[in-house]
């Protein structure tokens, strides 16, 4: 690429300048504090809203703002300089390094994702699903409850005769990102014709419906029945009380599991060891007798270089305490939400990463 | 001519000057920006149907000389149709509503309420379109999927469009009567004028060979209306057609895919310039962001379209 387009390229996300001017005028307010502004990912925006109250009691020095919107927005943001932490579920691509490599991705959390239905009457039933019949229902091949490849994984349960409303994410979506790449890894059709990302082209099907965030996603499915939808583990306390049903997925050794004490530990154990320095990883279809397929690194977007010292070392205060077990990665915040503290080698990394933060 | 008359004279000009450039210096930079994704996309960005953002986790291609990602497209005409469709449905039940309503204020309310009940309409269109929204997203659709669509599609089943399935409630049906309401308060006062400047002696000439109140509204009142019916409907049509965040959320949002049926999910223009904005920031070759600022072209200039008719076809006198 020339130095003139080059520049051409960079004026362009000015669209994103406007959007996020609202952003900054919050939070100028006392001149002694100094202001930090999260943006991002709605599946780790429950987590930072239990962390910054407890953070900013004991450091009244710093003030955080946060806010949901989705890690596309907060993977964008954190690279315009418009907030300090951009929060997403996904790693940044190769492309998108190239681009930026003055980024830092520093997983804070170890997260997971389940699918939820709303089937009348089977709700309470855990339906058995994979990734390859759960990419024939999200391109079309699979349109009703009842078909054979379903009845094929669910053996005496009366499946209705009735259309299958798959539910996607419109925005830019860690959560996306991690389903798409959990379809792509188990059906081969969807890896080459759809493949994986924040945002995918989603198959055209009659019926489908996008939501924004995952609150969308949740109200979505809890309001169309025959719905079925990926949903960031975080909320499952409100999928649980708002009745939706919860699949049981089929892990690469071929059982099929829920989230629990048991199943994301052990995919996060196949999948720890092999973390790069830069952290960036699928833990995606993680092998093992009892591994939940879909789990990932909660990421956090920071810039290395910051545009003062002072701000510097307090993002390095803060990302600190929050991958601590004594703070952030205490049971105490995230049982909460249903995430796992990063595993010791893990934040061993994280911890050299927040370090080049300057 | 005095200095000062002068001076007056290139002030007011320079004044009014910026409106027009204003509105060049938008259409300029939507141009600008959007140039590659012109380029790229070629004239098939109006006659297929897909947004595909490409591999965002692939390596960058050149294709016909822009750098995009493996894989991307960029064709809108599920989005022309959704707002087009959503938009014709909403005028088609809109100006009804609107006409009765306005006739309704104007001659069959008494005088003393009169003023409070044209207020309340006036009051209905200043109402944000986010809170349309809201409404349509929980009170609405729950409503119409459950207790009228399922019946509708049952016995309208022959006719093409309306019958099954009858969807989730989300989609073409539900975004045009959300943006109808929004319509029919724009249409009702506009009207309501029109039909109050009706000369008072044509009313009582028509009164006095005999003819009755209603017979006065549909022969003498009514026919005058067509004009300025025309006029409201395209302004009307121009505010449905870039109607954002109610649509958003009642939509659907259906991607890449045209509606089989009037129950369908759709995606409009305007709603899907918000939605995609942030995963278009994420692609790496800012393809994506050029072609949202295409579709904000395509939007401008379809707006211009309806607006300017509007101004040819409403009497001088309502078009203000």
């Amino acid at each position: 690429m020339t130095q003139r387009s080059q520049h051409a390229r960079r004026r362009a996300p000015r669209l994103a300048l406007l959007a996020a001017a609202g952003l900054l005028a919050v939070g100028s307010a006392t001149a002694a504090t100094l202001t930090l502004n999260e943006t991002g990912s709605s599946l780790l925006y429950p987590l930072f809203n239990l962390w910054v109250p407890a953070y900013t009691k004991a450091n009244p020095e710093v003030q955080i703002n946060t806010a949901s919107t989705g890690s596309g927005t907060g993977i964008a943001q954190s690279i315009e300089g418009l907030v300090q932490f951009g929060a997403s579920d996904a790693y940044l691509s190769d492309a998108q390094m190239k681009k930026n490599p003055e980024m830092l991705n520093i997983p804070v959390a170890i997260s997971s994702q389940m699918v939820n239905y709303n089937v009348p009457g089977l709700n309470n039933v855990h339906l058995k699903l994979s990734g390859a019949v759960l990419a024939s229902m999200y391109d079309g091949r699979l349109r009703y409850w009842d078909a054979p490849a379903l009845k094929q994984l669910n053996p005496g349960v009366a499946l209705p005769h009735h259309l299958i409303v798959t539910v996607h994410r419109t925005d830019g979506s860690g959560d996306t990102f991690m389903f798409s790449q959990f379809l792509s890894f188990t059906d081969k059709t969807w890896e080459q014709k759809v493949g994986y990302g924040t945002s995918v082209n989603w198959p055209a099907v009659q019926g489908a419906i996008g939501a924004n965030g995952n609150p969308g996603m949740v109200s979505a499915v809890r309001s169309t029945p025959y719905s079925v939808a990926y949903i960031g583990v975080s909320f499952q306390n409100q999928t649980q009380k708002d009745g939706l049903g919860e699949a049981m997925l089929q892990n690469r050794a071929g059982n099929f599991v829920m989230i629990n004490e048991k199943t994301v530990p052990a995919a996060a154990a196949a999948m720890v060891p092999k973390t790069p320095k830069d952290e960036r990883i699928s833990m995606i279809y993680a092998p093992g007798a009892e591994s939940y397929p879909i789990i990932n690194y909660e990421y956090v977007m920071v810039k290395a270089t910051q545009p003062n010292a002072a701000t510097a070392a307090q993002i390095r205060k803060f990302l600190s305490w929050a991958v601590s077990t004594e703070g952030g990665n205490s049971l105490m915040f995230l049982k909460q939400v249903n995430f796992l503290p990063l595993p010791a080698s893990a934040r061993a990394l994280t911890l050299q990463q927040i370090n080049q933060i300057h | 001519m005095r200095p000062s008359d002068a001076l007056f004279r290139v002030t007011v000009t320079a004044f009014a000057a910026m409106i027009p450039l204003v509105l060049l210096a938008l259409f300029a930079f939507l141009l600008h920006d959007s140039w590659p994704a012109l380029r790229f996309n070629g004239f098939d960005f109006f006659t297929h149907s897909s947004w595909n953002l490409g591999n965002q986790y692939g390596n960058p291609v050149a294709v016909r000389g822009e750098q995009v990602m493996p894989g991307a497209s960029f064709a809108i005409l599920f989005l022309i149709v959704g707002t087009l469709a959503s938009s014709l449905i909403a005028l088609l039940l809109a100006v009804p509503l609107g006409v009765g309503a306005a006739v309704f204020l104007a001659e069959a309310v008494p005088p003393r309420i009169r003023t409070y009940a044209s207020l309340l309409v006036e009051l209905l269109a200043s109402v944000p379109s986010v809170v349309f929204g809201l409404w349509g997203y929980i009170v609405l659709i729950p409503f119409l999927s459950r207790h009228v669509y399922p019946h509708m599609a049952h016995w309208l089943r022959d006719v093409p469009f309306f019958g099954p399935p009858s969807g989730s409630g989300y989609g073409l049906l539900t975004a045009g009567i959300v943006l109808s309401l929004m319509c029919v308060p724009l249409i009702a006062a506009n009207l309501r004028e029109a039909i109050e400047s009706t000369p008072q002696a044509l009313r009582e000439a028509g009164l006095a060979v005999g003819a009755t109140r209603f017979e006065v509204v549909r022969k003498i009142i009514l026919p005058r209306l067509r004009l300025p019916l025309i006029g409201v409907s395209t302004l009307a049509l121009g505010r449905a057609l870039g109607e954002t965040m109610a649509v958003l959320m009642i939509s659907g949002n259906a991607l890449n895919i045209l509606p089989e049926n009037i129950y369908s999910p759709i995606s409009t223009m305007a709603s899907f310039m918000v939605s995609q904005l942030d995963s278009a920031l994420q692609d790496p070759t800012n393809m994506a962001i050029y072609g949202i600022a295409e579709i904000g072209l395509a939007l401008l200039l379809l707006s211009l379209l309806v607006n300017a008719l509007a101004r040819l076809l409403v009497p001088r006198s309502l078009s203000t």
